[in-house]
């Protein structure tokens, strides 16, 4: 950051700081403090977005001084909001208060039952303290009547992921794709979730989606590396028959071709040795094509 | 022909008072809106039934890019003949009538109270008041066309297009005044005709899916048709095989 920004440069970068929901607690803080506190009655009725944002971001930063602040510049401005309500809450969670901060969620819900923000508090919550299960049982119920939140979903599968349960984290995932289906990198985790799974099925979808994730971004080495896996697994571990383990052995070459290439285009000199697993993987993959010849 | 000369007291009695009334009366019903306005409360259920509809509606959409047993599973959720989501949440069919829930009624009295009564009483006023006069030119020629749009009120063969009754400068003030609100008043102020006029057009569209069983049933149908068609299916051949990536053609011929 350089030293000396003027109060509208500061303004400008909040302001995308907001609209790209970058979550940098410690860059807001700053600026804040450094720039435009002196100056925030030229903002406007904006004053009170960047309020909010700064009240989160000092909770980020266990600032809860500042937060105690804009809060209750917020409280005096708009009395009876449930988004400062929900502020507080969050003070709350910072300070540790978690059956003070449930409390209040329970109230904001109860005083209007479409709130989904305060909901996914109240799983927050039960996540930070640790109680994953209960948590998973908590989004699920939230997720019955609010299906679309594909934010929630992503969330159920890390708990799930978290709890080594990668059934139903690959259906959350599922959820997720098909939400945004040009996403590679989606595609990606759930081909990993798949991969985990194991079992020459879930094998080959991985290899399918690891596919999928780099035809969407050719650029996707970690989806690269997972086509190489998945494919030279299919080939030696689970085979069904010489037609198939030719199949995936090309597939493999392809990869490890591709990743070669993108090795010695990309990286220095220092680096080129990462690629000896890379070739004792093809060494591996050769081994097995000479036995399929040999039988 | 000789040109017309307008009267100064016109422009200080007819012209400037129709441009403050019309001003005014849109500042008073900006904040007569405000006070007046109560906050929409939507049900729990009917943001979950439409939650339901549009996972139903992507799944229709992207239930390709996942694979086959999965998006059986989800169809069976919603379609499913004995379990199904569609086949046994059964909602009341709300069809509303506006005159017997009073809630309904006090906010159709409201949005008539703030926007139709000022327009008509407003217009009916100004039309009364200032009817006959010209007020001003606009300052390039028209054609005949603009005649009835720009002199209301005032019907005159042998008149220029270009001049402007009192009448319809009253609606242009109406409907022009719109950036003049949005720099007093901030970008969603109420006093804005136009877009009230819209919201009305559209108004009937956005109840139609009121009633939540005929939406599930619109929806199960569509569901009930859609087939699974695997589109990652060969990808692994499409990669490997016959399309080169532009991006490798590249870096080999660099390379080798």
């Amino acid at each position: 950051m350089a030293t000396q920004i003027n109060f509208d440069e500061a303004r400008t970068i909040l302001k995308k700081m907001r609209e790209e929901q970058v979550r940098d607690g410690d860059m807001v803080v700053k600026l804040w403090e450094g720039f435009v506190i002196h100056q925030s009655h030229k903002l406007g009725d904006e004053l009170w977005l960047v309020y909010e944002q700064v009240c989160i971001a000092a909770l980020d930063c266990q600032r809860l001084d500042l937060a105690e602040e804009c809060i209750e510049a917020l409280k005096y401005k708009f009395s009876d909001s449930m988004r400062v309500e929900r502020l507080r809450g969050m003070l709350y969670e910072a300070d540790g208060r978690f059956n003070k901060a449930d409390k209040l969620y329970s109230d904001i819900i109860e005083k209007d039952p479409t709130n989904m923000i305060a909901r996914k508090r109240q799983v927050a919550i039960l996540k930070a303290q640790g109680k994953t299960a209960e948590a998973i049982q908590k989004l699920n119920d939230y997720l019955k009547k609010f299906m679309t939140d594909y934010e929630s979903w992503m969330e159920l599968c890390d708990l799930y992921l978290s709890e080594f349960d990668y059934f139903n984290a690959a259906f959350c995932m599922e959820e997720v794709i098909m939400s945004n289906p040009h996403n590679h990198l989606f595609h990606q985790k759930y081909a990993e979730i798949r991969f985990t799974m194991g079992g020459s099925d879930n094998m080959e979808l991985a290899r399918s989606y690891f596919a999928q994730a780099v035809r969407l971004n050719p650029n996707n080495v970690r989806a690269l590396y997972g086509v190489l896996l998945a494919a030279t697994n299919l080939a030696t571990v689970f085979s069904k028959g010489s037609k198939e383990k030719q199949i995936n052995a090309r597939y493999a070459s392809w990869a490890e071709e591709q990743l070669t290439v993108k090795y010695k285009t990309e990286t220095g000199e220092d680096q080129r040795k990462d690629t000896k697993c890379l070739e004792s993987l093809r060494k591996l993959l050769e081994l097995s094509q000479s036995t399929i010849s040999s039988n | 022909m000789a040109d017309l000369l307008l009267d100064s007291n016109i422009r200080i009695w007819v012209f400037l008072p129709i441009v403050v009334i019309t001003f005014l009366v849109g500042i008073i019903r900006h904040y007569v809106t405000i006070l007046l306005s109560s906050e929409k409360k939507s049900d729990l259920q009917q943001v979950a039934d439409s939650h339901a509809l549009m996972r139903s509606r992507i799944l229709r959409e992207n239930g390709k890019y996942i694979p086959k047993d999965s998006y059986l599973i989800r169809k069976s959720f919603f379609n499913h003949e004995e379990k199904g989501f569609f086949n046994t949440e059964k909602r009341e069919a709300q069809v509303k009538n506006p005159m017997t829930d009073p809630s309904m009624m006090t906010d159709m009295m409201k949005g008539n109270i703030t926007n139709v009564l000022p327009m008509i009483v407003i217009g009916g006023w100004i039309n009364w008041a200032f009817s006959g006069f010209l007020t001003t030119k606009v300052p390039f020629p028209l054609t005949l066309r603009f005649k009835p749009m720009l002199q209301r009120g005032v019907e005159l063969q042998s008149l220029d297009a270009s001049w402007v009754s009192s009448a319809s400068w009253y609606f242009l003030n109406v409907f022009g005044l719109r950036s003049m609100y949005t720099l007093i008043l901030g970008q969603d102020n109420a006093a804005d005709q136009t877009r009230m006029m819209q919201e009305q057009m559209s108004g009937s569209a956005m109840m139609a899916p009121q009633d939540p069983m005929k939406a599930f049933k619109a929806e199960w149908e569509a569901l009930e048709i859609s087939n699974h068609d695997w589109i990652l299916d060969g990808v692994e051949e499409e990669l490997t095989g016959g399309i080169v990536q532009p991006e490798t053609i590249y870096i080999k011929n660099k390379f080798t």
